[in-house]
């Protein structure tokens, strides 16, 4: 099954998004405006990893942005971002969980 | 302000901790010795494109954390206080706690609300882009490296890091050191600024860094870089720049 699959399987993932670290769209699921958090998303990475770089902190693996009502999961995978929104935020910690064991195989 | 900083540097774990407002400007930091204002301020204008675009997507966000391989980046949105929003960011390393770090943040970020009503961080100590009019000047103490709290040592060298600043002898000496210095990152992490320091010592000790020992600086962080393939990327990239 693949991360995109698998994540959005989660009940408490409400949308996932799939992009490339330009921000292309790649797949989705249940997203109403796909292109528009695969941009978002993509830019996002993008300058963190600029961050990183500056402060010498390596290679980006993931990002929550968590707010009161829902939180966002972006996770880099090489070229592509896995991006999902999870609800209620306090989830977040148990998608994460399931990600990193999926990279763990 | 400093107070409120420093404590979150008191954690294990804990490089540096900044606020910067909606425009990227620097208002306070603290940090150890690598994390100067030059730097930080740097860290703001980059992170505040971040913000500005999850913003986008997430307009109520409350915090923002970027899990790398060596270490933490995490942001704390304050609120609009004091004539703007503020953001407190936070660098840890990887031996960083999760926990003590978010215990930490929370309780800064309260008492920095606290002040940003109070006015306390209306007048940014960091200067604003070119072009823009200075600020009243603020204390300095308000953004400094936290140097005496460093500790750190270069066995390469033998010598121990010193704690004075590098003095350049034009603006483009100063480029020339951001430019080895942020090159020098990709291959060997944080201490690239404390290896640059030690490196300016070694090849103009008596006098202003200028342009002209370029080359020989350029050689000297080379001869650090144990890799051959890394040592050529490196000095091709910072004389391609």
């Amino acid at each position: 099954m693949s991360d995109l699959a698998l994540i959005s399987s989660l009940p408490e993932v409400k949308t996932a998004v799939l992009c490339d670290l330009n921000g292309a769209l790649l797949d989705s699921v249940r997203e109403a405006d796909p292109e528009s958090v695969a941009a978002v998303m993509g830019y996002l990475t993008a300058t963190l990893v600029q961050s990183g770089d500056e402060l010498g902190l390596g290679a980006l693996r993931r990002i929550a942005l968590v707010g009161e009502r829902r939180a966002w999961l972006v996770a880099v995978r090489g070229e592509a971002v896995l991006s999902a929104q999870v609800e209620p935020p306090s989830s977040i910690a148990a998608v994460e969980k399931v990600l990193d064991a999926a990279q763990r195989g | 302000m400093e107070t409120i900083l420093q404590a979150i540097l008191d954690v294990a774990g804990m490089s540096a901790a900044l606020v910067f407002d909606g425009s990227g400007r620097l208002v306070c930091h603290r940090g150890r010795a690598i994390y100067d204002r030059s730097l930080c301020e740097q860290l703001s204008a980059t992170l505040v494109k971040a913000i500005d675009t999850v913003q986008l997507q997430h307009e109520d966000w409350d915090s923002i954390s970027a899990q790398y391989a060596d270490g933490k980046l995490l942001l704390r949105r304050l609120g609009a206080s004091a004539g703007g929003s503020h953001v407190l960011a936070v660098v840890g390393d990887a031996s960083l706690n999760p926990s003590f770090a978010t215990v930490a943040i929370r309780v800064a970020a309260n008492k920095l609300r606290k002040a940003l009503e109070a006015g306390a961080l209306t007048q940014p100590t960091s200067p604003p882009p070119s072009g823009t009019p200075l600020p009243p000047a603020a204390s300095p103490s308000d953004s400094r490296p936290a140097l005496a709290n460093t500790g750190l040592s270069w066995s390469k060298s033998s010598s121990s890091v010193g704690l004075s600043r590098i003095a350049v002898a034009d603006p483009a000496a100063g480029t020339f050191l951001g430019r080895c210095a942020k090159e020098l990152a990709r291959h060997v992490g944080p201490m690239a600024k404390v290896y640059v320091e030690e490196a300016v010592r070694r090849v103009s000790p008596d006098a202003a860094f200028s342009i002209s020992a370029a080359s020989r600086l350029l050689d000297d962080l080379s001869a650090q870089i144990e890799d051959g393939d890394d040592r050529a990327q490196f000095r091709k990239a910072v004389t391609k720049g």
